[in-house]
C-alpha cells in the first residue's frame, strides 16, 4: 500500500542503507505531498531513525538517492530542520535554553558572522511558541527531559524551514505536552510546511497525522491515515507483537462501533 | 618589595600560556576530547624533528609547520582508527600518539650528530631562562625575551581564532549531526581546532614542556567546570585560573628553588583537588530546586 504523489516534497528512490555491510532498510521507495504532518511508525529496530538519517545525509546510502523540493540535499539545506533524538547530546554542555535556540539560527547566518538582535528576536517568538519563555537564561543541565524536548523543537522552529525531520520528539514527554506540541506541529502543516516525525504509539498516531509510513526493515505502508492504518498492514509491520497489535485493532474496531445503530 | 622586571616577564609569559592552553582546553573538554590533546602534544615530537632537520634551526617557521601537520596527522589517526577499524576511542588515543612520539625519538637519535634538540628540552622546557633568551634584531636592537613575543603571538592567534569561529566551535561540540545538516563543516572545524592546539603545544614548548602543556590544557578548563555551567563565565574563569597559576607557580617555585612550569601544574593540581573537595560536598539546600514547567498555552 504505497501512494506516490506528484511534485513531491521529498522524493526517496529505491534506498538501501547498510552498516557495516548489514542492510538496515531494504529499497525504501516513497513520495511525500506538502502541508502534511507525516508519522513514520514502526516497531524498534525497523530503521525509522535510519531513514531520517539518511534524508539527512548523515549516513550513506548504499544505493537510491533522496531528492528534496526537487533538488539534491546539498542545495536545499537552509529548507530543512532538523531534531534529533534527545539522548544523542550530553545536557551537561555550558549553554543557557535561549543559547540552543539561536543555534537553529546559525545555519542561514554562515561563516564568521554573529547572531544579533534578530537571530534574538527569532529564537524567543520560538521559545514562545513551545511555552518556554520562562527558561530563558535557565541551563540546559537544569532541565527535564520533556523541557529540553521543547528546546530542541523550538531550535527547529528558529530554522524557519519547509521540512521538518523529528526523531522521536515525544520521548520522556507528558501527554499534555505531547498534545499541545501536536498541535502546534499540525498548525505548521496547515500553514504548508512539510512534519515528519518519527513516533511509535501508534494511538496518538491515528489522532494526528495524516499520513503514515509504516517500516520494517522494508518500507510497508506510506499513505494517507484512512487509507494505510490497517490491521492487515499493521501486523505485517509489527509482526508477531500480537499484544501491541489486538489493542490497535480492537481501537479500531472501537471507532466504527456504534451500538445505537446496530 | 621592588618590581623585579624578570619575575614580571616570567609570570607575564607564563599567564599567556596557560590561557592560550585554557581556552583551547575548555572547547577539548566539551568535545570529550582533552585527552587528544594530550595526545598531539607528543604526536608532534616527528614533525618537530623534521622541520629541524630540514630548516637547521630550532626557532623556524618550518618547525610548527612540522608540528602542526604532524597534529593533524595524529588527529586523523586517532579518528581513522576508531571509526574504520573500530578501537575504542582511548585505545586508538593511545596507539596513534605512543607510535608517533616513538618515530620521533628514534629520528632525534638518527639525528642527534646534526641537530641540538634533546628530549630533556622537549619534554620540560624551562622557563626560567627566559629573561635571558632576548630577540635582537640585526641593527643591534634589543626587543625583549624572545619566548614572550612566541606566547604573545600565540595568544594572538588563538583568541583571534576563537572568536572567528566562535558559534561553529559551540555548536559542533553540542551537536554535531545537527551542525552537519546545517551545513557547518564539523570535520573542518575539528581539525581547525586540533590545527591550534598542535601550534600552541609546539609554541609552549619550549618554555613548559610537552607534558606540562597537556596539564594547562585539560586542568584549568576541568577545575572551572566544578564552579560553572555556563560558557563566558567558564572562559573567564579559566583565565583567572591561568593567570593565577602562573603568579602562584613563580613564587613557590621561587621559594624552594624548583621548576617554575613543574610548580605551576603542581598549584593548577591543587587547585582542582580543591574545587572538587568543595564542589563534591555542597549539600542539597544549596544546590537550588527546579522550577516546574509551565504548561503549554496553545
Amino acid at each position: 500500500m504505497i501512494t506516490q504523489v506528484e511534485n513531491p516534497v521529498l522524493e526517496i528512490h529505491d534506498l538501501t542503507v547498510s552498516y557495516d555491510q548489514n542492510p538496515v532498510l531494504w529499497n525504501v521507495d516513497l513520495s511525500l505531498p506538502s502541508g502534511k504532518l507525516v508519522g513514520i511508525l514502526g516497531p524498534n529496530g525497523a530503521g525509522k531513525s535510519t531513514l531520517i538519517k539518511s534524508i539527512m545525509g548523515l549516513i550513506p546510502p548504499t544505493s537510491g538517492y533522496v531528492r528534496i523540493f526537487d533538488k539534491p540535499l546539498n542545495d536545499v539545506r537552509a529548507r530543512i530542520s532538523y531534531v534529533p533524538q534527545r539522548e544523542s547530546v550530553d545536557w551537561n554542555f555550558p549553554a543557557s535554553v535561549l543559547d540552543v535556540v539561536m543555534m537553529g539560527t546559525y545555519g542561514k547566518l554562515g561563516l564568521f558572522r554573529r547572531p544579533g538582535k534578530k537571530e534574538k528576536d527569532l529564537a524567543m517568538q520560538c521559545l514562545e511558541q513551545v511555552g518556554m519563555t520562562g527558561f530563558l537564561k535557565r541551563q540546559i543541565s537544569e532541565l527535564s527531559g520533556g523541557q529540553q524536548q521543547r528546546v530542541f523543537i523550538a531550535r527547529a522552529l528558529a530554522q524557519q524551514a519547509d521540512l521538518y525531520l523529528m526523531d522521536e520528539p515525544f520521548a520522556g514527554v507528558d501527554m499534555a505536552t505531547e498534545t499541545a506540541i501536536f498541535q502546534l506541529l499540525k498548525e505548521m502543516a496547515d500553514s504548508g510546511k512539510t512534519v515528519l516525525v518519527v513516533h511509535h504509539d501508534i494511538h496518538s498516531a491515528m489522532n494526528f497525522f495524516d499520513w503514515v509510513i509504516m517500516l520494517n526493515l522494508h518500507l510497508v505502508a506510506s499513505g494517507p491515515k484512512e487509507l494505510v492504518i490497517t490491521e492487515d498492514l499493521l501486523r505485517k509491520t509489527y509482526g508477531g507483537k500480537l499484544n501491541l497489535l489486538t489493542k490497535v485493532t480492537d481501537l479500531i474496531r472501537n471507532k466504527d462501533f456504534n451500538p445505537l445503530k446496530s | 618589595m621592588t618590581f623585579d622586571s624578570n619575575a614580571f616577564l616570567i609570570i607575564f609569559t607564563g599567564a599567556l600560556i596557560a590561557i592560550s592552553c585554557g581556552f583551547l582546553g575548555v572547547f577539548m573538554m566539551l568535545r570529550k576530547m582533552s585527552m587528544t590533546g594530550d595526545a598531539i602534544s607528543h604526536a608532534v615530537l616527528p614533525g618537530i624533528v623534521i622541520g629541524f632537520f630540514v630548516s637547521g634551526s630550532q626557532r623556524s617557521l618550518e618547525v610548527i609547520m612540522g608540528a602542526g601537520l604532524l597534529g593533524i596527522l595524529a588527529t586523523l589517526m586517532i579518528e581513522g582508527l576508531r571509526k574504520k577499524a573500530k578501537v575504542q576511542l582511548d585505545a586508538s588515543i593511545g596507539i596513534t600518539f605512543t607510535l608517533l612520539f616513538a618515530i620521533g625519538i628514534i629520528l632525534i637519535n638518527l639525528f642527534a650528530y646534526k641537530v641540538d634538540l634533546d628530549q630533556e628540552c622537549v619534554l620540560y622546557g624551562e622557563i626560567a631562562y627566559l629573561p635571558i633568551d632576548l630577540w635582537v634584531t640585526k641593527s643591534g636592537l634589543n626587543l625583549g625575551p624572545r619566548i614572550t613575543w612566541l606566547a604573545g603571538l600565540n595568544f594572538f592567534f588563538v583568541i583571534g581564532f576563537i572568536y572567528l569561529l566562535f558559534k561553529e566551535l559551540i555548536l559542533t561540540s553540542f551537536d554535531e549531526s545537527f551542525s552537519s545538516v546545517i551545513g557547518i563543516n564539523a570535520k573542518g572545524v575539528n581539525l581547525a581546532l586540533m590545527s591550534m592546539v598542535s601550534y600552541t603545544t609546539v609554541s609552549s614548548f619550549e618554555s613548559v614542556g610537552a607534558i606540562l602543556v597537556v596539564a594547562l590544557l585539560v586542568v584549568p578548563p576541568a577545575t572551572a567546570f566544578l564552579w560553572t555551567k555556563s560558557l563566558m563565565p567558564l572562559l573567564q574563569l579559566t583565565a583567572a585560573l591561568g593567570i593565577l597559576i602562573a603568579i602562584l607557580g613563580y613564587y613557590l617555585a621561587y621559594w624552594i628553588d624548583s621548576s617554575i612550569a613543574g610548580m605551576m601544574v603542581t598549584v593548577a593540581g591543587i587547585f582542582f583537588l580543591l574545587s572538587a573537595i568543595i564542589k563534591g560536598k555542597k549539600p542539597s539546600w544549596l544546590q537550588g530546586t527546579y522550577k516546574a514547567a509551565k504548561p503549554l498555552g496553545i
